[in-house]
């Protein structure tokens, strides 16, 4: 009996992570089934609309923090990592861009279209492409479930604003408002905390189909709370930490950092 | 020896479904503007078939992270990372044009920061700013399509797992 129980652990335990990740994988399909249904209701933002959204509020992310660091190897390091992600999430076709800003503070962003920025306060807190992975899939996530744009087109008086060709001085207001609303809540009030969760374990998800370790997110977010810190300048505009680690399962943290092949 | 032989055959049995989102005899869509449908579960094997985006396909077997799938006559496997459990809801490209008529990579290619957020970053006053975006599309966009594939397969990812 004892062997029998023995063997059947070890049988669970040689199941590889990304196939006992699969257990809680309906619930997750589930979610995502709801949030399909929510997509409709921005259904009117069409790719150039979308661009031009995402390129304004990319603008104002770099503004606000510290501007993009020009270092072209860790633009690329970011880029490589972040792309390979992109190419298995539900929205491939996207132009997607990933870049480091030059602010301390530890947060990430993102912006409809495919912006993705870090901050080079988290960056270097980051020991692995396991835990680089983490990050970015959390922020592609925001942009494949539309986050940011619902937060517009819940608004009726953003409605025609994006015929930009009139070029008209009301059309702008009504544009520049509208991004203004995106990055208020981007900059200060951040997503609610059910839309983090969900950008938590879509992004878990996506990075584990990608190869990359289950347990990466939780570990840097763990990585950050033994680090503690002001709370104003650790993921500021995310939940607690404590109350997202909570939700992750608990993986061990991906192995020590290797360096990456470049291909 | 009954017990035993239960309790094992529910713990296979739980490690068997947690294999794959896919499930034999279920949908599956295309969710790239190609999608090569291999001969064998492997990232190098040869394509048997291509087919374009959005397509619903049957799934035939799971395989790991590897779904034999089949369209019509066409069937072949394809890694799990580049299916879709639901119909993809963009359909249109950043070109405007139907994703599900395209047979090329052009809606997926480089696109400029958008007129729209030139001017946006111009009216407030964030030349500084705009020009980081304009340098980080610039750098983004260096990275081909055959660079990612080379990362990949360096680092044993996705279909090179």
């Amino acid at each position: 009996m004892r062997r029998l129980l023995a063997l059947a652990l070890l049988l669970l335990a040689a199941v590889p992570a990304q196939a006992q990740f699969n257990l809680d994988f309906n619930g997750i399909v589930s979610k995502a089934k709801d949030v399909g249904k929510m997509t409709k209701g921005v259904a009117g933002i069409g790719p150039e609309e979308e661009l031009s959204i995402g390129g304004s509020v990319a603008i104002e992310i770099a503004g606000h923090y510290g501007g993009v660091v020009r270092d072209e190897a860790i633009t690329r390091r970011v880029n490589l990592v972040g792309k390979a992600l992109a190419r298995y999430s539900s929205r491939p076709q996207l132009p997607w861009r990933f870049a480091v800003l030059g602010s301390s503070t530890v947060n990430a962003f993102s912006a409809p279209g495919g912006y993705v920025f870090i901050t080079r306060g988290l960056y270097d807190t980051l020991q692995s492409d396991d835990a680089l992975a983490a990050v970015l899939a959390h922020e592609i996530s925001h942009i494949t479930l539309r986050h940011a744009l619902k937060i517009i087109a819940r608004n009726d008086f953003f409605s025609g604003a994006m015929d930009l060709a009139a070029q008209s001085n009301a059309n702008f207001a009504k544009f520049d408002a509208g991004i203004d609303q995106i990055t208020t809540t981007l900059f200060e009030k951040g997503f609610d905390p059910q839309t983090e969760f969900e950008a938590d374990q879509q992004g878990r998800l996506l990075a584990i189909t990608t190869g990359y370790a289950p347990g990466g997110l939780r570990s840097v977010l763990v990585e950050l709370q033994a680090r503690g810190g002001d709370p104003k300048t650790v993921f500021s505009t995310h939940p607690p930490l404590k109350e997202r680690i909570s939700r992750l399962p608990a993986e061990p943290p991906p192995p020590a950092a290797v360096p990456p092949a470049q291909g | 020896m009954k017990r035993p032989l239960l309790v094992l055959g529910a713990l296979m049995a739980l490690s068997v479904p947690a294999r794959a989102a896919f499930t034999v005899g279920g949908k599956a869509y295309t969710k790239r503007l190609s999608t090569d449908l291999l001969s064998d579960p492997k990232a190098l094997a040869p394509a048997a078939f291509h087919l374009g985006y959005g397509r619903k396909l049957k799934v035939d077997e799971v395989r790991g992270v590897w779904v034999r799938v089949e369209d019509g006559p066409s069937m072949g496997w394809v890694f799990g990372g580049n299916l879709a459990e639901d119909k993809p809801a963009d359909t249109k490209g950043m070109d405007g044009t139907p994703l599900a008529a395209s047979q090329t990579s052009a809606t997926a290619a480089a696109r400029p920061l958008a007129p729209a957020a030139e001017q946006y970053g111009d009216r407030k006053g964030l030349a500084e700013a705009k020009a980081d975006v304009l340098w980080m599309e610039a750098e983004d966009d260096a990275i081909t399509a055959g660079q990612v594939d080379a990362f990949l397969q360096a680092n044993h990812k996705g279909e090179f797992q």
